[in-house]
């Protein structure tokens, strides 16, 4: 296990500080006595709260200070930090400002949400606004609707990961519930229902084109994709069948599953085919080298609850364009011996290449081959209403490394969101968790829906 | 045969005869429950009320839909934070859909999508006929006693004990219990009142339980009315938009 931090009593202030806050915050929460009596009271509901408007508007609110325990010897700490070196710790404090609004008329719908994340840090203060969703859509009838605009897909049955997620942003596995930014395309609905085993099937056509200023960042410029999904529901079973061909990306195609063995067990899984992908690793003799294969990505998993509460959550990844052990191992050694000729030598530039590298894959998300996901997650225990502790857990396979997850969430004042969360990271040097830039983090997220 | 033998007999065979005689007015009475209930197809506005001990409240509205003996649909109106969130239940197959989270997830009749008292199966409650059989009738004053079984193992509740006021045929409390018998939550029904399209029902149902000593949920109706849709909206494609029916 790494060793977690122990900095000096003035820098343990900003940890203390966050802990203070979030537990006051939850005390506040699960402690406070509402002025609401609890006297016997008649029930009203007024006709006005559920009359339907044309216009809808609404917006989230969020305040997330993150202090950072950081780990000087971890190879992702020399890459980003090593000419402004922080010491021990690292406070981050982040706010983010959702607002949707629609507009529906007839069979057309207008809907976009705005999404804007400020954050201050070591290295000043940055923002960056962007609209995650903005599209029409025209419902002509329940089994007809064409989608024009910029939308996410979510496709796949994962919780954690969605390798046949081919029309979204990939999904961090740390914050898999959080919302992502979608792609600009034009889509449609086709539904169908059906009496027999086959209950429903539904087909979702997708066109995405890449260009300039439109969805540049998706892959391969001056191309438009075509990408679909099939849905059945066949003897109580949801299945999906995917495809996205085009260009900007290797084509691909996939299948998902997801099925209730007893009412409280479930499974699913996706499994993906990539043609021709095309891979940045470096070699055993220093350089970065481009590799093409066909690649197979897949994911199992489970949720299962028990009769007091406990949710469980597991699910095995294989990421086919992932590094393995020994891929991964060398590029840390390759960052370590960067740093050694900037501290020696005092030139950056190895380190500015393996700055690159990372961008083109070793510093993403799950830049490893297989991963096991666990997450426990408690509902109320002892009789407190809204309250909910949740562990979770994340190991790279082959290295043994791991990241562990311990939150407590509340959410009993109406349009409130409180959670507090640590992290810990644990793995030996040249390992994928190991060579992290931080040993531990604590965080406080504290939102409101209005 | 002896005349003893003889009168044993003919008793046996009487009461051969009556037992589902019985059981076949009691499966026939549930039926009516249901339908005085709900229409089979309809629209529905709810708002549910999470009450803890010392008074704090939680509360929730939602738009609901249900067609024929197995599909239900909701939709959550208010608060902000749980605004757009659906539910679709098929059968025993239940799904949620969170819109930032995206896809439908599965989720299990004994979770609750609102936490509180009431879970999924309450929330998005079937016909009582779809799920139950019913195994005895008796009639104390002015009330009907249904002992009621479970159909297939994927019913919520092993066993319901249901009260129904015998001249409206509506019920006025329903104690869900487990095969082993012991009591999971009692459901109150009140205040009946007339929705208009000959829909007279309770118009709020009120949950305790001894596994949440102190904590109470209360639904409440605000509209009910007969409507009919197509299958196609109770699909997993069609949650996301289950908003733009009302």
């Amino acid at each position: 296990m790494k060793t977690i931090y122990s900095g000096s009593p003035g820098r343990r202030n900003p940890l203390l500080k966050i802990y203070t806050l979030g537990l006051a915050f939850l005390c506040l929460a699960l402690w406070t006595v509402p002025a609401a009596s609890g006297e016997e009271t008649s029930y009203t509901f007024d006709l006005s709260e559920i009359e339907k408007k044309p216009w809808h508007w609404g917006g989230y609110i969020e305040f997330k200070p993150v202090l950072f325990g950081l780990d000087r010897d971890a190879a992702f700490h020399k890459l980003r930090l090593y000419d402004d070196p922080q010491g021990d710790t690292l406070m981050e404090w982040n706010g983010r400002l959702q607002l949707e609004g629609s507009y529906e008329t007839g069979m057309l719908r207008l809907y976009a949400k705005a999404n804007t994340d400020l954050k201050e840090t070591y290295s000043g203060f940055t923002e960056r606004s962007a609209f995650y969703e903005a599209y029409a859509t025209i419902k002509p009838s329940s089994s007809l609707k064409i989608d024009l605009g910029k939308k996410t897909s979510k496709w796949g049955k994962g919780y954690a990961w969605n390798p046949v997620a081919f029309a979204d942003r990939p999904k961090d596995p740390d914050e898999p519930e959080a919302g992502m930014e979608g792609y600009i395309a034009v889509s449609a609905d086709y539904i169908k229902s059906f009496d027999g085993p086959l209950k429903t099937f539904s087909f979702t056509p997708l066109l995405l084109p890449v260009y300039n200023h439109v969805n540049e960042d998706f892959g391969n410029r001056d191309k438009v994709n075509f990408a679909g999904k099939f849905y059945f529901l066949l003897y109580d079973t949801d299945i999906d069948l995917m495809f996205m061909t085009g260009g900007s990306r290797p084509d691909r195609y996939g299948i998902d599953f997801s099925r209730n063995i007893t009412t409280n067990f479930e499974i699913h899984g996706e499994w993906a085919y990539l043609r021709h992908t095309r891979k940045t690793v470096l070699t055993a003799a220093g350089a970065p080298q481009q590799s093409e294969s066909n690649a197979r990505s897949w994911l199992v998993g489970i949720r299962h609850l028990t009769a007091f509460d406990l949710t469980t959550i597991i699910e095995y990844y294989h990421n086919g364009t992932g590094y393995n052990k020994d891929e991964l191992t060398r590029y840390y050694d390759a960052v370590h011996n960067a740093y050694a000729t900037y501290i020696t030598t005092g030139s950056a530039a190895p380190l500015a290449a393996a700055r690159r590298l990372a961008d083109t894959g070793y510093g993403r998300f799950s830049a490893g081959k297989d991963y096991v996901y666990v997450r426990l997650i408690q509902k109320e225990p002892f009789d407190i209403l809204y309250f909910t502790p949740a562990l979770t857990a994340m190991i790279n396979f082959h290295d043994k490394s791991a990241s562990l997850t311990p939150e407590i969430l509340y959410t009993g004042f109406t349009n409130w969101e409180i959670r507090l969360r640590t992290g810990f990271l644990m793995g030996s040097r040249g390992t994928e968790f190991g060579d992290k830039q931080n040993d531990c983090r604590v965080e406080l997220r504290v939102g409101y829906y209005f | 045969m002896s005349i003893t033998k003889a009168f044993f007999a003919s008793l046996l065979s009487v009461l051969l005869l009556i037992a589902p005689a019985y059981a076949l007015d009691g499966n026939k009475l549930l039926k009516e429950i249901d339908r005085n209930l709900n229409p089979e197809s309809y629209e529905l506005y709810r708002k549910l009320i999470n009450i803890e001990p010392d008074g704090k409240k939680k509360e929730f509205t939602l738009f609901s839909i249900k067609k024929g003996t197995d599909k239900v649909a909701a939709v959550f109106l208010a608060p902000p934070s749980e605004k757009g969130r659906s539910t679709l239940r098929l059968g025993d197959n239940m799904w949620l859909n969170i819109p930032n989270v995206g896809k439908p997830i599965r989720i299990t009749s004994l979770q609750s999508v609102v936490g509180g008292v009431f879970n999924n199966a309450d929330i998005l409650n079937l016909d009582y006929t779809s799920e139950y059989d019913v195994e005895s009738v008796t009639e104390t004053g002015g009330m009907y006693l249904l002992i009621l079984k479970a159909k297939t193992k994927n019913v919520a509740y092993d066993r319901l004990k249901m009260w129904a006021d015998k001249a409206k045929k509506i019920p006025t409390k329903i104690e869900c219990r487990t095969e082993a018998d012991m009591l999971i939550k009692t459901l109150y029904f009140k205040d009946v009142k007339d929705f208009g399209g000959g829909i007279v029902r309770p118009a709020v149902t009120e949950t305790d339980s001894p596994l949440h000593k102190g904590y109470k949920s209360v639904m409440i109706a605000a509209q009910v009315k007969k409507r009919t849709f197509k299958d196609e909206v109770f699909t997993l494609t069609f949650m996301p938009n289950l908003e733009s029916l009302r």
